[in-house]
């Protein structure tokens, strides 16, 4: 009997390529959130990380930007 | 960052025929695959390159990278001279891809497609099988590294069919 998407992610037999992504480093429980939406669904949910991570990266910018380039970086051992 | 509704839909209301290639297909197939650009393979008929100069025509399509005030021409004859286009648009940046790496050009890349329906328009999105292609042809470090979770999805999605 052919196993369900579900028992195949989360508990992947070996020699599978589940079981050779899980062993890679890929999320299996997130890949499994993903195929449960809609491929619209999934552009959304990536339109929303790329506007977080623009977010992000103009906050970090903006905090390296209040800096005053003439004065020494923080200490770290002061709070060691 | 790339609109992705609002350019899927330009494109679907402008009739251009074009296969969704690349990061973007990765993630509509279900990858956590995270990419900023969209990548089209797309038909270099005459037609077809009237109708993708024309629908980006009032984003200011110009070459990513390019130095501020370089000339550069969009229209469809500047599509039929090139091949490949790295663009920057206001709606994001778009690559525009006359060949894939491993599949080939518009006709083999339609021919190894699926169609999902997107934001009411027909999409081609290339399929597994012919990604995992792609990414092994391409063979650099950032194509190989998806590689695992793309044969994952392909082992997966094949087993719901049996």
């Amino acid at each position: 009997m052919s196993r369900s998407v579900e028992e195949q992610l989360l508990n992947p037999e070996p020699g599978t390529a589940a079981a050779a992504a899980r062993d890679f480093g890929i999320d299996l429980g997130l890949l499994l959130g993903r195929l449960r939406l809609t491929p619209e669904e999934r552009l959304d949910e990536l339109q929303r990380a790329m506007s977080d991570l623009e977010e992000g990266r103009a906050a970090v910018a903006s905090a390296s930007r209040s800096i005053p380039h003439d004065q020494p970086p923080p200490d770290n051992r002061a709070v060691r | 960052m790339i609109n992705l509704r609002q350019t899927i839909e330009l494109f679907g209301e402008n009739e251009t025929e074009f296969v969704i290639v690349g990061g973007i297909a990765i993630t509509l197939h279900g990858s956590s695959y995270l990419t900023a650009d969209l990548d089209l393979c797309y038909k270099r008929s005459k037609d077809n390159l009237e109708r993708i100069a024309a629908a980006l025509s009032p984003h200011r399509p110009r070459l990513r990278g390019a130095p501020e005030g370089l000339p550069f021409v969009w229209d469809a004859e500047t599509l039929r001279r090139g091949m490949n286009f790295t663009l920057t648009t206001d709606l994001g940046d778009i690559d525009l891809l006359g060949e894939v790496a491993g599949v080939g050009g518009y006709e083999e890349a339609r021919a190894a497609s699926v169609a999902f329906t997107l934001y009411g328009h027909e999409a081609h999105v290339l399929s597994l099988d012919a990604l995992i292609r792609s990414k092994r042809a391409a063979g650099r470090p950032k194509d190989l590294l998806v590689l695992p979770e793309l044969e994952a999805l392909r082992e997966v999605l094949e087993s719901k069919k049996d």
